[in-house]
């Protein structure tokens, strides 16, 4: 008994620094939160009560809520685009020529450089009227470039004030420059290296007995290869979805202010207002849950469909 | 290993102590420093600059980063906020008490000697009484009128606006100083038009946007959405002032930015509605002339008249001394200092019937101070209802947005507004006791 | 044999050099509109017609630049320091030591990993605004100094370590600090240098949390600063690609000294799949 009750001694030691930070500042704000989601708390004085499900009731009939929803799940548009584009670069980068490693380093910059400073040039760089892209667009083929992040316009033709189709809203607008600017930073960066690490794996025995039966290089590809990258495409969805459903925060904040008129707002910047601009702490603490929910559900539904895949 | 990581330590224990030393410190020195929570306005250094020249143990300063409402809000209860700091509204004013940041200085204004009821434009009352309670004092008083270019004019061969125009007379004024070139894009508006100030055409139409005890929303009145149309009418029927997204077209160029006044001064727009505070940014800009005129009525004179009220933070250990600087506010120092910087007029009414007001001999081409006197006469504050939170204003808020944005029929708009604002109205009342009291003592009755 | 070789060649060379153009084109927009005059940054000539290296210098004098830089690199490496040695210690006890609830305890480190970090943001702001930390160094620095991602990878890392080394010092009498930081660690210096480097670049980057936890401008972090810079009146275009030209070479400079254990790095958080 001295023994064990000496290894937990040391155990806890050496977890205590860490365990206390997580505890004050992971898990216990989680906790926390579950349960401000259900009281008026607005650090504006009003004093806190329980209103039950009121929180959640008023974002059922928040407009606004199901439109930034929307928004949300727009975005997630650049998922399979850019798991596409991160393999079709990591194909590429996997061939054995020359000077690999320097194509691998420049493809990586726009992923290692993101952030604000980033966000700030795109803005710069999608100016309707001097900005460089509108500039070649005009250049190239000869009509002028769309508005980019002054319009609301969007590829799905959604309208603005309700959640609907309005066919005058179809074009180029702001979400599709973000869209734009976030596959551009995806190309090249975390997940072509998975996949680099992946098709690395690939055993040889496999491709060059398929090449031996006369298949072309897109069967090739298409029954051994693909299937082999399963696992990692699989991760790299779950991630994806993961990362993508709490995202747009930054976009928001510096390149749009959510505008024009709400279509770049997603669930993220839409909690950073009621809790940080409208000091609606309840209210947000709710909204994330729900997001949290809505996450966790997802991550589930990938599972089941997307284990079936990886295991054969 | 042990040894890299204690060495490491030690230079970030080293760093943190220079990074203390990066703290920049008090800028008045010995004295007493006062924070004030104000925007950036270059008058305010000369307006500071008189106060600390008649209180040498006091150093007031400005903070303009940190003016924003919900900030000096967040920050007061956080033990980190400023000593002054401004609201610039009645609905601004119950935000703030209602979070219990400003100091009830009723008394302490009633030992000063400092009457509001008697001293200041009647206007601006309700920025800084609270259910008779009193929480600061204002610190100019703004309504708007009608900026014109007298070279934009002259170049065009328009004669000036009348005193008493009409608002066709406005429309067609501003047609013929509109400008488009070749592919029919505006590089002159005769008119800028804040669609914000939608709120003065419904004073004029004799409309209100919520009843005057604030239980019902009324922006559905015929009179309210003739208002709301003229306003948008200006901008995508007549065309004669920017849209939003013509005006972010026009702002972009030459790294001027956006907004009346920049337009303004840039030649970019021949009139403009707006303040005689813009005069604080016009003044540095040689070779500008301008005249002004009040804006047009419909049914009765009637503009939407406020101001900047500075309150104290209740959490601000400085209250004597913070005290002293809303006492200078409503003496004839600072009020003439008002009234000459053209920090709009002098909150306090009497100043603003001097010789010295009419005439400054530093600014002689400025002779229509009148008219800005003559506007703030007919001024009321603006309205809100106390049963909704700004948060609940959401609603008004995106459908004036939309029709702004010419996404949607004015009166199909408004009409979805007022069913949405009284539909909060009514939850507000209904879950929040406080309002459900406030709403007994107002009509008598349950809810 | 020599013909298909060549033939092989040229295509993913093309390709290669297609995409690099199009990753690169921004940063040499970028670099170039630094250079400009403003009315130059608005024509449509790629490069300057004149080259304006003050411009760098103005930034400084605008806005507190330097005071900026210094703070994001600060609270970076503060940051990163006590990541490290809390996330290590931790994974030590989790991979090295059996105690009871172990299993347990690194389940719930495993459940929070899975929580939008945008569910702690509001209760961590609200302890700082009762703690008083608000607009402060310590406010910016203890609540991200703490990581479940840095102890799961650790952990990893040191699970991949033969226990053999430490059962021989054990032997020999050594105590379990000292087989911590003698034996274990040094073995572990690629993780950490992986963990350091990511972590770093996070603080660096950091967005979210100085914006709503900072007040005063001399706290103000890089991405903060940039941000209102760039909206402060008038679009002084070139002189905000020139703030951003800076602010991301330390990125990149850490990038291409680091690049192995980038890789590596995103190795280890992808084998968890």
């Amino acid at each position: 008994m001295n023994k064990q009750r000496r290894r937990l001694f040391i155990g806890l030691a050496f977890l205590l620094p860490n365990l206390l930070g997580f505890l004050i500042f992971t898990a216990g704000p989680v906790a926390f939160s579950f349960g401000a989601a259900f009281t008026n708390w607005d650090l504006q004085g009003s004093p806190v009560r329980f209103i039950g499900f009121d929180n959640f009731v008023n974002m059922a009939t928040d407009n606004g809520f199901w439109l930034y929803l929307v928004n949300t799940f727009y975005f997630l548009i650049g998922i399979p685009l850019s798991i596409v584009g991160s393999l079709a670069v990591a194909l590429l980068l996997d061939s054995k020529i020359r000077g690999i490693v320097v194509y691998r380093t420049l493809l990586y910059l726009p992923s290692v450089t993101s952030g604000v400073a980033v966000m700030i040039l795109w803005k710069a760089l999608y100016n309707p009227d001097f900005g460089p892209i509108n500039r070649l667009i005009e250049s190239v083929f000869g009509v002028q470039g769309p508005n980019w992040l002054l319009s609301t316009q969007n590829l799905a033709a959604l309208g603005v004030e309700k959640v609907g189709f309005v066919p005058a809203q179809f074009g180029f607008g702001a979400r599709e420059a973000i869209l734009i600017m976030g596959i551009w930073g995806a190309l090249g960066g975390g997940n072509t290296l998975l996949y680099l690490a992946a098709l690395g794996n690939v055993p040889s025995e496999l491709t060059e007995a398929a090449e031996l039966d006369g298949a072309n290089r897109w069967k090739v590809f298409r029954n051994v290869t693909w299937p082999q990258l399963a696992p990692t495409t699989f991760f790299i969805l779950v991630m994806s979805f993961i990362g993508g459903l709490q995202g747009g925060f930054e976009q928001a904040r510096v390149m749009t202010g959510g505008g024009p008129a709400g279509t770049t707002t997603t669930i993220a910047y839409y909690i950073y207002n009621k809790a940080f601009v409208e000091l609606q702490m309840g209210f947000a603490s709710a909204v994330s849950l729900v997001l949290f929910a809505l996450i966790f559900l997802i991550t589930l539904l990938n599972w089941k469909f997307g284990n079936r895949e990886t295991t054969y | 290993m042990k040894g890299s990581f204690l060495l490491t330590l030690l230079g970030l224990i080293f760093l943190s102590v220079f990074a203390a030393s990066l703290t920049p410190p008090p800028p008045g020195g010995k004295r007493t420093t006062l924070v004030w929570a104000t925007d950036n306005n270059p008058v305010r250094a000369e307006q500071c600059a008189l106060f600390n020249k008649l209180n040498p143990d006091l150093f007031v300063m400005i903070d303009p980063q940190n003016a924003d409402s919900q900030k000096v809000i967040v920050q007061a209860i956080g033990g980190v906020g400023p000593d002054l700091f401004d609201g610039y509204s009645a609905e601004n004013l119950e935000n703030f008490v209602r979070a219990g940041i400003p100091l009830d200085v009723t008394d302490d204004f009633k030992k000063m000697g400092i009457d509001v009821y008697d001293l200041i434009w009647p206007t601006l009352l309700p920025g800084c009484v609270y259910r008779d309670r009193i929480y600061g004092f204002p610190r100019n008083a703004n309504t708007n009128a009608v900026w014109y270019n007298k070279d934009l004019f002259d170049k065009a061969g328009v004669p000036y606006p009348k005193r008493n125009w009409t608002w066709d007379d406005l429309i067609d004024t501003a047609k013929k100083l509109t400008v488009r070139d070749s592919a029919g894009k505006a590089k002159q508006f005769g008119f800028y038009w804040d669609f914000g100030n939608t709120s003065d055409l419904i004073f004029q139409s004799g409309g209100r946007q919520f009843s005057k005890d604030g239980t019902v929303c009324l922006i559905d009145s015929p009179e309210a959405i003739d208002a709301v149309q003229r306003s948008r009418d200006l901008l995508h029927k007549y065309k004669i002032a920017p849209s939003p997204m013509e005006e972010a077209a026009l702002a972009t160029q030459g790294g001027w930015g956006s907004g009346g006044i920049t337009f303004l001064m840039g030649g970019r727009v021949a009139m403009a509605y707006g303040g005689r505070w813009w005069l604080n940014l016009m003044r540095s800009q040689k070779g500008l002339n301008l005249g002004c005129v009040p804006l047009p009525f419909t049914k009765k004179r009637l503009y939407q008249g406020g101001g900047g009220i500075t309150m104290i933070n209740r959490y601000s250990p400085k209250r004597e001394a913070a005290l002293r600087f809303l006492k200078y506010m409503s003496e004839k120092s600072y009020n003439d200092l008002i009234n000459a910087q053209a920090d709009a007029i002098s909150p306090v009414k009497k100043y603003a019937y001097t010789k010295e007001f009419l005439f400054n001999p530093a600014y002689p081409q400025e002779d229509y101070n009148e008219v800005w006197r003559f506007v703030t006469e007919h001024s009321e504050a603006p309205e809100f209802s106390p049963f909704l939170k700004g948060t609940e204003l959401a609603p008004l808020k995106n459908q004036m947005d939309l029709v702004k944005n010419d996404l949607k029929p004015v009166p199909e708009a408004m009409k979805q507004a007022a069913i949405d604002t009284n539909a909060r109205i009514k939850r507000s009342i209904e879950i929040n006791p406080m309002y459900a009291k406030m709403y007994r003592e107002l009509k008598g009755e349950t809810p | 044999m020599a013909i298909r070789k060549r033939k092989l060649n040229l295509g993913p060379h093309i390709a290669l050099v297609l995409l690099s153009v199009m990753a690169l084109m921004p940063f040499i927009w970028m670099v170039l509109a630094s250079f400009k005059e403003l009315a130059d940054v608005e024509s449509p000539n790629l490069w300057p017609t004149s080259w304006h290296p003050e411009n760098y210098a103005e930034v400084f004098r605008q806005i507190k630049y330097a005071q900026y830089y210094f703070n994001s690199a600060f609270i970076a490496a503060w940051v990163t320091f006590l990541t490290l040695v809390t996330s290590s210690m931790a994974a030590y006890s989790f991979a090295r030591i059996q105690w009871p609830g172990r299993d347990s305890i690194f389940r719930l480190y495993l459940a929070t990993m899975m929580i939008p970090g945008l569910v702690t943001m509001i209760p961590n702001f609200s302890l700082m605004v009762e703690l008083r930390l608000l607009d402060s160094y310590a406010g910016l620095i203890v609540p991200a100094a703490f990581s479940a991602f840095g102890t799961f990878m650790l952990r990893q890392f040191m699970m991949s370590i033969h226990p053999s080394l430490d059962e021989a010092a054990e032997i020999d009498g050594a105590k379990p600090w000292q087989i911590f930081w003698d034996v274990v660690m040094p073995l572990c210096k690629p993780g950490l240098a992986t963990l350091g480097i990511f972590t770093f670049m996070g603080s660096y980057g950091s967005f979210f949390w100085p914006l709503i936890l900072v007040k005063s401008d001399h706290l103000r972090t890089l991405p903060i600063g940039m941000m209102y810079f760039d909206g402060v009146n008038g679009r002084q275009t070139n002189l905000i690609m020139a703030a951003s030209v800076m602010s991301i070479i330390p990125l990149i400079l850490l990038f291409i000294a680091g690049q192995k254990f980038f890789v590596k790095g995103i190795m280890l958080g992808g084998v968890k799949g």
